[in-house]
C-alpha cells in the first residue's frame, strides 16, 4: 500500500499542474503581505475605528498573525480550486491519458489503487495547506514580526496575547486541512465518475461556490438548509480564535467534515471498483 | 495443472444498447499463439478488457491459468503482460520511469539492469531518459511491448500490436512474437483485424464477429484447406460455359458473373483447368486464387468498411 | 440639554450653597498644588480589562507623564486603556474654565472626602459634568465620575496605599464605564457567516471595567519632550 501511495505521490509531483497550487500560494500570499505592508495601517485603523473612540492602545497589531488570519479568511474559496485541480485529476486524468489500462491490469486490487490515490491526494492537500501555513505565518512573521492578534467579530473584539496565538493557528491550519480534505474527497468522487479531468474540477468548484453562497445569504429558507451543507462547517477553524473556545462545536464540525470525507471516498471507491474501464 | 491457459465460457457483455460480446467461448492452450481475429467492432477489445478485468462480464466465466478471474484476479494478473489498444503511457515521465512504476506495481524486479534489458529488447535503450510524450507512435508501441514483458509473464495478451507501425515495425513485432513463443515458451493471445498477420504467427485462431465466434480451429487447417476459390476471367464466356457444362468442371463451378468464373479447386487443379481452357482456345485473362476463409473474412471486413 | 442640566445643577447648588462652609475652588486649588509637585513621572502599569465585547489579555505598559498634560503610553506588547483613564491628573480638567460646586461630604474606602461637581464652561470641552471625591486631608482625588458629551458615563476610583512614592500618585485605578455595544461594519472583519453573534445577548449597552495597577514610579526625573512626540499607533 505504501509502495503504491509513493508511486501515486511521485506521479502527482511529476505533474506540472501540481505546482500550480504551490506557485499560486507562493505568489498570492506575498502579494497580500506587500499590500498589507502598504495599506495595512489604514485598514487596521478602519477596522479599529470604533475601538479608538473609547480607547487608546499601543502595540503591534499589524503583525504576522493578523496577516495570516486575514489570508486564511480570504483564501478559503481559492484553495479549494487548487485542491480540486489535482484531486479531480487523480482518477479522471488516468482515464483521459488512457493509462487506466496500464494501471488496472496490474496485480493490485482496485480498492488498493483507489485508496492509495486517495491518500496521495489527501497528502497533496495537506501539503498545500502546510505550504500556506508556512508562507503566511513564516513570511508574515519575518515581515511584520509577531504581536497580539486582534480578531474583530460582529459584536466583539478579541485580542489574543502573542503567546496565545501560535497554537491556535496550528489547530486552525489543521482544521483547514480537514476542510480541504473534504474538497479533495468531493473532487475525487467526481473524478471517479467521469473520464476527463475538467469535469470534476468544474463540478467541485460549482458545488462549493453554490454552497458557500447559500451559506452566506441570510434568508430563512437558506438558513434552514445551511446545517446540511458541508461548507457551513469549513469555516469553523475560526472557532479556535474565540475565547473561550467552543470545543464541542469544533468537534461537531470535525466529525461532520470527517464524515463527508469518508462518505465521498467510500462512494468513489465503490464506483471505481465497479467501473468498466472503456478508455 | 491444466493446459488450458485461458478458458472462456459463455461470455457476454451488454452495454446499454449494444451486446458487444455474445455467448463467446474459447480456449487457449499452453504454448499457443492464439489469433483472435475479427473486424473492428467485433468485440475483440471488449473480450480482452474482460480477460484483464478492466470491465466485468454481464454473463459467463473466465478462467485463466485454471483459476477463476474474479476471485484470483491479482494472482492471475501477476502472470499476464498485456497491451490493450493504443499504447498510452504517463507522457510526463520517461520511458524508464514508466517501466519502473509499472514493474513495481506488478511486483517484479525493477533494477536498472532489468529495465534496460527490456528496453534493449524493443530497441528503446537509447531513448530511455526521454519523456514518453516525445515518443513517436511506433516507439510507444514498442514501449507497450516492453511493459508487457517486463515482469516476465506466462501469458502475453497483445491487442492489435502492429497498429500504426510501418512494414518494418510490423515485421519486427512478428519476429518478436515468434521469438517469445518459440524461445521463451510464452503463451500469446494476439488480436488483430488482419488475417495475414495472424496467419504468419498464430497456430490457432478464431474469427469473431458480432460478439461471437464464427470460425475456430488450427490456422493450418483453416487456411490451407484443400479447396481454394479461384476466379478465372476468360475471353469467350459462352464458349467457356458450354465447354465446362459438358464435363467434370461444372461440379466445381460455384458462380459465374459475366466473364468471371469462380471455381472451388484444390491447388493442383488450378493449372489443369487453366491448361484445359487454353487448349480449347479460350483465352484466360486472369486467374485469381482466393482462400475461402480469406474471402469470408474480407466480406466481414468489407461490411464493416 | 446642556443648559438645562447646568441650570438644574445650579439651582440645586443654590439651595444648598448657603449652608455649606467649604469653598470648592479652594479644595481644588489644593489638589492642584499637591499634584503640581509632580512635574513628570514614569510608571509601570498592569492592565486588566473586563469588558463583555472586548477580550484583551492582561498587559503591562509604561505611562510617561509630563506637565501639564503630556501623556504617552508605551508597551512592548499590546496595551489598551480607556482614553479617560490614561491621565488621572486633575490638571487637565482644571486648566479650563469651570464652575465648581461643593456638594456634600462622603466617605470613600473609609476616607472622608468632599464631593465637588465641576462643570466646564467652555464649549470645546468634551465633558458635561465631572464629580470629584476629594480627600481634603491629603488633597488627593479618590473618585471621579464624569459624563462626557460623547459616550457613556464613567467613573474612576483611585487607591493610594502602597504606591511606593511620596507623591500623590495612585497605586491602583479602577475604571468603570457604560458603553453601547459596538457594531462593526460587516465584511471589514472578514467574517461572512459568523453565527455565534446571533445567539448572544442582545442588550445594547454594557458596563466595562478596566483596572490598572501602578508600580515603580519614577517621579521628577525629567523626561525629554521627544518621548511624547512619537506618533502613537
Amino acid at each position: 500500500m505504501i509502495k503504491i501511495i509513493n508511486i501515486e505521490l511521485y506521479k502527482i509531483f511529476k505533474k506540472w499542474r501540481t505546482y500550480i497550487g504551490f506557485i499560486a500560494i507562493a505568489v498570492l500570499v506575498p502579494i497580500i503581505q506587500v499590500a498589507m505592508l502598504i495599506e495595512g495601517e489604514q485598514s487596521l485603523d478602519f477596522m479599529t475605528r470604533n475601538l479608538q473612540q473609547s480607547f487608546i492602545f499601543v502595540g503591534n497589531l499589524l503583525n504576522g498573525y493578523l496577516i495570516s488570519y486575514l489570508i486564511l479568511n480570504a483564501l478559503t474559496i481559492h484553495i479549494p480550486f487548487l485542491v480540486a485541480l489535482v484531486a479531480g485529476d487523480l482518477l479522471a486524468g488516468e482515464a483521459t491519458a488512457g493509462t487506466y489500462r496500464l494501471l488496472i491490469t496490474r496485480p493490485v486490487s482496485r480498492f488498493k489503487l483507489v485508496t492509495s490515490k486517495f491518500f496521495a491526494g489527501i497528502i497533496y492537500t495537506n501539503l498545500l495547506v502546510l505550504w500556506l501555513a508556512i508562507l503566511s505565518l513564516g513570511l508574515g512573521i519575518i515581515i511584520f514580526s509577531v504581536g497580539e492578534l486582534i480578531v474583530i467579530k460582529t459584536s466583539t473584539v478579541i485580542i489574543f496575547a502573542r503567546g496565545d496565538v501560535f497554537w491556535r493557528f496550528i489547530l486552525a491550519y489543521g482544521f483547514a486541512a480537514l476542510s480541504m480534505s473534504v474538497v479533495a474527497s468531493l473532487a475525487f468522487l467526481f473524478s471517479a465518475l467521469v473520464e476527463n479531468a475538467i469535469g470534476p474540477i468544474v463540478s467541485t468548484m460549482a458545488v462549493i461556490i453554490v454552497f458557500v453562497i447559500i451559506s452566506a445569504i441570510e434568508i430563512n429558507i437558506f438558513e434552514a438548509i445551511q446545517p446540511y451543507l458541508f461548507t457551513s462547517y469549513m469555516a469553523s477553524w475560526r472557532l479556535f480564535f474565540d475565547d473561550p473556545i467552543d470545543f464541542a462545536e469544533i468537534a461537531k464540525s470535525c466529525l461532520i467534515l470527517a464524515g463527508h470525507v469518508l462518505f465521498f471516498f467510500g462512494l468513489a471507491a465503490y464506483i471505481f471498483k465497479r467501473k468498466d474501464i472503456l478508455t | 495443472m491444466t493446459d488450458k491457459i485461458i478458458e472462456v465460457s459463455n461470455l457476454s457483455k451488454q452495454f446499454k444498447e449494444v451486446k458487444a460480446v455474445n455467448n463467446l467461448s474459447l480456449n487457449v492452450f499452453r504454448g499457443d499463439v492464439f489469433g483472435f481475429l475479427g473486424p473492428n467492432g467485433a468485440g475483440k477489445s471488449t473480450t480482452i478488457r474482460m480477460l484483464l478485468s478492466l470491465i466485468s462480464p454481464t454473463e459467463g466465466d473466465i478462467k485463466i491459468f485454471g483459476k477463476p478471474l474474479k476471485a484470483k484476479r491479482n494472482d492471475i494478473l501477476r502472470k499476464i503482460g498485456a497491451i490493450v489498444e493504443k499504447p498510452d503511457f504517463y507522457g510526463y515521465l520517461s520511458a524508464f520511469k514508466n517501466l519502473e512504476i509499472l514493474g513495481k506495481l506488478s511486483g517484479t524486479n525493477t533494477s536498472k539492469n532489468k529495465i534496460m534489458e527490456t528496453l534493449e529488447l524493443v530497441g528503446l535503450e537509447k531513448r530511455f531518459k526521454s519523456k514518453v510524450k516525445t515518443y513517436s507512435h511506433g516507439m510507444k508501441q514498442r514501449l507497450g511491448i516492453a511493459q508487457a514483458l517486463l515482469h516476465d509473464p506466462d501469458l502475453i495478451i497483445l491487442d492489435e500490436p502492429t497498429t500504426g507501425l510501418d512494414p518494418q515495425g510490423m515485421k519486427e513485432i512478428r519476429e518478436l512474437i515468434l521469438y517469445l513463443s518459440k524461445e521463451k515458451n510464452k503463451t500469446i493471445f494476439l488480436s488483430s483485424h488482419i488475417l495475414y498477420e495472424v496467419e504468419l504467427v498464430a497456430n490457432r485462431m478464431i474469427i469473431l464477429n458480432k460478439g461471437t465466434t464464427q470460425v475456430e480451429g488450427y490456422v493450418e487447417d483453416l487456411l490451407n484447406a484443400n479447396e481454394l476459390k479461384v476466379t478465372f476471367r476468360v475471353g469467350d464466356k459462352e464458349k467457356a460455359l458450354k465447354l465446362i457444362n459438358e464435363n467434370y468442371w461444372i461440379k466445381k463451378l460455384e458462380s459465374q458473373i459475366e466473364d468471371r468464373f469462380v471455381f472451388n479447386l484444390a491447388p493442383e487443379e488450378i493449372s489443369v483447368l487453366n491448361k484445359y481452357f487454353v487448349q480449347n482456345d479460350i483465352p484466360v485473362n486472369a486467374v485469381v486464387p482466393m482462400r475461402s476463409l480469406e474471402e469470408y473474412f474480407l466480406k466481414l471486413t468489407d461490411k464493416e468498411a | 440639554m446642556k443648559v438645562l442640566l447646568i441650570l438644574l445643577i445650579i439651582s440645586f447648588s443654590l439651595t444648598s450653597s448657603f449652608s455649606q462652609k467649604k469653598d470648592p475652588d479652594k479644595i481644588l486649588e489644593d489638589v492642584k498644588k499637591t499634584f503640581n509637585e509632580v512635574k513628570d513621572y514614569v510608571v509601570d502599569i498592569d492592565i486588566k480589562v473586563d469588558v463583555d465585547f472586548l477580550k484583551v489579555p492582561d498587559s503591562k505598559a509604561k505611562i510617561y507623564y509630563k506637565q501639564p498634560n503630556k501623556v504617552h503610553l508605551e508597551s512592548e506588547s499590546f496595551a489598551l486603556l480607556p482614553k479617560e483613564g490614561l491621565d488621572f491628573s486633575p490638571l487637565g480638567l482644571l486648566e479650563e474654565k469651570y464652575t465648581a460646586i461643593y456638594e456634600k461630604e462622603d466617605t470613600v474606602d473609609g476616607n472622608k472626602t468632599a464631593v465637588i461637581k465641576v462643570i466646564p464652561l467652555e464649549d470645546e470641552s468634551n465633558v458635561v459634568l465631572t464629580t470629584l471625591w476629594i480627600d481634603e486631608a491629603k488633597h488627593i482625588i479618590r473618585r471621579v465620575e464624569s459624563t462626557p458629551k460623547i459616550g457613556g458615563t464613567f467613573s474612576i476610583e483611585l487607591k493610594y496605599d502602597k504606591s511606593g512614592t511620596k507623591y500623590p500618585l495612585p497605586a491602583s485605578m479602577l475604571f468603570t464605564f457604560k458603553v453601547d455595544k459596538m457594531e462593526l461594519p460587516k465584511g471589514i472583519s472578514g467574517e461572512y457567516n459568523e453565527k455565534e453573534s446571533k445567539s448572544k445577548d442582545k442588550k445594547r449597552s454594557t458596563t466595562g471595567k478596566v483596572s490598572v495597577t501602578y508600580s515603580n514610579y519614577k517621579v521628577n526625573n525629567g523626561i525629554p519632550d521627544s518621548v511624547f512626540e512619537e506618533k502613537k499607533k
